[in-house]
């Protein structure tokens, strides 16, 4: 979205100018309760994306929306140009999707896995072969491709999710909560595949609420709560000269524990 | 802590009731069915007052100790239906295990199967009140059976704890469990064909079975009314300290393994299965979308549990029909040579439930944009792979047993009209409804998991269209009994038959798909608890 792209001539570059996402209006109920409510985002291409808010504020239901896995009750979603409910099969081929709390085919082993996700996505055998051996060095699974996934820990599970979710080279990579259960030596391994990731291009959108993390990793940053976006932008925009975590306090409305509370669980008490 | 157990109980019976109304409706049929089980039970118990002391004997022992032996195999078999009886759930408590085994073991009796269990007790004591004596030693001794069932299945789960939360054991499971429903069905066929109606033989076996039974651990409390009533006081005797030290040692060891469990939490080791590199069943399918999914669904039919436990339910009705009719060949065979049709005509419901099968990992194919038509194309080509062989196996045996070659065409053609009729049918109705089904190593009696009405659906109108499906080739093949040259006929209409509904099927099921992908994942994620 910076001003110099629009100059340029449109019909040769429609495709780098479009916003990697852009969500507008979009909206989502379930049953009584609100999830989404008229949110409003852009992500611009290139960019490392972090999706912040506290639980129950509806980031996975927006990105479920974005994906093409949720069918948003209104507003659009925009992936690249392609509109994900218009014209969901060239909008899903190019993202790559990391949901959280869906299973995987686990009864498959990892490199099983892989090559299932790849040849739905029609990416030739060889290529398959070649990128799952590469993935699963980088994430350190290799020692475990042969394992089925039903036995592998949270955070292995993650990673081969990730895995997944890069087979066929996607230009977008959506991640729900991608470093939940990680231990620190693997979160790095997968802060350097996305920071190649988008130095090579390609755009990452992430949710978290590890503050520290996303400070660390992320372009851009927007807060999310009660299905809306409260702010949104770089992220040095948002954080106000505070840090981030502070700043994610005084937006979603944080009320300290008094001293007068609690006071019970003073070891002197007892 | 009996009273806050047994409280415990039942809130989360009460809690699991508020969840849905279907699971409410299923747990009244689930009492509805076991009560009337129970009177059925209870008006036995109650006409044997009129039948002499060695039969009532020589009944209530046998029954009463499959009573008990059922405790013991459901409650490992089914392990985890029981939320209260978990002990690792009281790990992080400050309770002793002394605090806590007289709660667990009332709680254990609240619910359906101990409350059915206490009622046929009470049954037992009704029997037995002839004379004021046996009446005071039935009183005595059917405490003691029913506290013996419950304590059967605490020690034994609890013993046993590590073992049964291990996926390979619930897998297992589950397939013995299916096996179980086989050996019933196809038992008491023999059964009804082998003893006949001869009442002295039957009389005979059925006291070896009592003597038997109540010299087992199951029946040495159930046996004491009995000898009481031969008047056997030695007999009695034993059998009296053998139960009750029974339930003393189940007590010990209960109280045991409950210290273990209450220090160390996760007992549950992982086996780590590992799986060949390269598998031949990639091979066996195009490297495209629909071969992927095909060879995927047909390793999970090695390797979940529930692919397994469908197949054998498919396959029980047309075995129990042909082993009976080659034991008893009656008919002259002709029901043999339809157990192949009859297992085509379940082919297309493993179709109709693939969706929900595959759970909340469906989003794999929604997220990869699969087109509907490759999914069910790929579920198409694993069931072909499946139950092909199977079909043809079935129709070998049959006709090599009963030698009515003169059926082999119309039965061949039947088969392969209605086995693909049935999988285009299945495509459509997949696509149509689908269900929170259990996931793969789940309890499959665990709360919820029957699907309600959209599985209901899915099989009857499934099975409704397979029938519909298939009348060109049916009225071939009734057309053959009159005219015989048209049985060769058969064949040629059948195949053309199936493989126009196949096609259609595919279509069909596949646009719909790709109009209600994203509806199809959020039915398959209904969170049931």
């Amino acid at each position: 979205m910076s001003p110099c792209v629009k100059s340029l001539p449109a019909p040769v570059f429609t495709e780098a100018m479009e916003p990697a996402v852009r969500l507008a209006g979009l909206s989502k109920v379930f049953g009584t309760k609100v999830a989404v409510d008229h949110l409003d985002l852009t992500v611009r291409p290139g960019c490392l994306f972090g999706l912040l808010g506290p639980n129950g504020a509806g980031k996975t239901t927006t990105l479920s929306m974005a994906t093409g896995l949720l069918r948003p009750d209104g507003g659009t979603a925009e992936v690249l140009g392609h509109d994900v409910w218009a014209d969901p099969a060239a909008a899903k081929a190019r993202i790559g999707v990391l949901p959280d709390g869906l299973r995987l085919f686990d009864r498959l082993s990892g490199r099983e896995l892989l090559r299932y996700v790849g040849l739905l996505r029609r990416v030739p055998a060889a290529t398959i072969a070649d990128r799952s051996d590469q993935l699963l060095e980088a994430l350190g699974l290799t020692a475990d491709r042969d394992t089925l996934v039903v036995e592998y820990s949270a955070g292995m599970a993650k990673k081969i999710g990730l895995a997944c979710a890069l087979i066929h080279a996607p230009r977008l990579l959506v991640l729900d909560e991608p470093f939940e259960a990680v231990d620190p030596v693997s979160g790095e391994g997968i802060r350097s595949i996305l920071r190649n990731f988008v130095a090579g291009g390609g755009t990452a959108v992430l949710s978290s609420h590890v503050m520290e993390l996303v400070e660390s990793l992320c372009d851009e940053v927007a807060v999310v709560a009660r299905g809306r976006v409260l702010t949104s932008g770089s992220l040095d925009d948002v954080r106000q000269g505070e840090s981030l975590q502070q700043r994610f306090l005084d937006l979603v409305g944080f009320r300290a524990v008094g001293e007068d509370t609690l006071t019970w669980l003073r070891s002197s008490s007892d | 802590m009996v009273a806050l157990l047994v409280r415990l109980k039942l809130t989360l019976l009460r809690n699991s009731l508020r969840r849905s109304v279907w699971r409410t409706v299923g747990l009244v049929l689930a009492v509805a069915y076991a009560l009337g089980l129970v009177l059925v039970g209870l008006a036995g118990l109650v006409a044997l007052r009129y039948a002499s002391d060695g039969l009532t004997g020589d009944v209530t022992v046998v029954a009463f100790a499959l009573l008990s032996l059922g405790w013991l195999v459901m409650s490992v078999l089914v392990f985890g239906v029981d939320e209260t009886v978990d002990p690792a759930r009281f790990a992080l408590l400050p309770v002793r295990s002394r605090e806590l085994l007289p709660g667990l073991l009332a709680a254990g009796l609240v619910g359906v199967p101990g409350l059915a269990t206490a009622l046929l007790g009470l049954g037992l004591v009704l029997t037995w009140a002839r004379t004021p004596l046996l009446t005071l030693v039935a009183v005595l001794a059917a405490p003691l059976g029913v506290l013996t069932c419950v304590l059967l299945s605490r020690a034994a789960t609890s013993t046993l704890a590590g073992l049964l939360a291990t996926r390979r054991f619930r897998d297992l499971a589950f397939v013995l469990l299916a096996l179980f429903a086989v050996i019933l069905a196809v038992g008491a066929n023999l059964g009804s064909v082998v003893l006949g109606p001869d009442p002295q033989q039957l009389r005979a076996t059925l006291a070896l079975a009592g003597t038997v039974a109540a010299w087992t651990p199951f029946g040495w409390a159930w046996a004491v009314p009995a000898d009481v009533a031969r008047g056997a006081w030695a007999a009695a005797g034993v059998h009296l300290v053998l139960g009750l030290s029974l339930a003393a040692g189940l007590v010990r060891l209960w109280w045991h393994s409950l210290d273990e469990q209450l220090v160390s939490v996760s007992a549950a080791a992982s086996g780590g299965s590992r799986v060949g590199g390269r598998g031949r069943v990639d091979r066996l399918f195009p490297d495209s979308p629909s071969g992927a999914i095909a060879a995927r669904t047909l390793r999970y039919w090695r390797r979940d549990p529930r692919y397994l436990a469908g197949a054998v339910g498919f396959v029980i009705a047309p075995l129990a029909i042909l082993i009976t009719q080659l034991v008893n060949p009656a008919g002259g065979g002709g029901v043999a040579m339809l157990t192949p049709v009859l297992l085509a005509f379940f082919v297309g419901l493993s179709v109709g439930q693939d969706l929900s099968f595959d759970g909340t990992a469906l989003w794999t194919h929604v997220s990869a944009g699969v087109s509907g038509a490759d999914d069910r194309r790929g579920r198409v080509l694993s069931a072909v792979a499946v139950y092909g062989p199977l079909l043809l196996v079935l129709t070998v045996v049959a006709v090599g047993f009963t030698g009515r070659w003169a059926l082999l065409p119309a039965v061949v053609g039947l088969s392969v009209a209605v086995a693909l009729v049935g999988l285009g049918a299945g495509c459509v109705v997949g696509a149509l409804w689908q269900w929170a089904a259990p996931p793969p190593g789940a309890n499959p009696f665990q709360k919820g998991s029957s699907g309600g009405l959209p599985a209901l659906l899915s099989v009857g109108v499934t099975l409704a269209a397979t029938v519909l499906g298939s009348l060109p080739t049916v009225a071939v093949a009734l057309g053959s009994a009159v005219l015989p040259w048209l049985g060769w006929l058969v064949v040629p209409v059948g195949a053309a038959n199936g493989l126009v509904a196949v096609r259609l099927g595919i279509s069909r099921g596949g646009r719909l798909l790709d109009r209600r992908w994203p509806e199809a994942l959020s039915a398959v994620s209904e969170k049931s608890d």
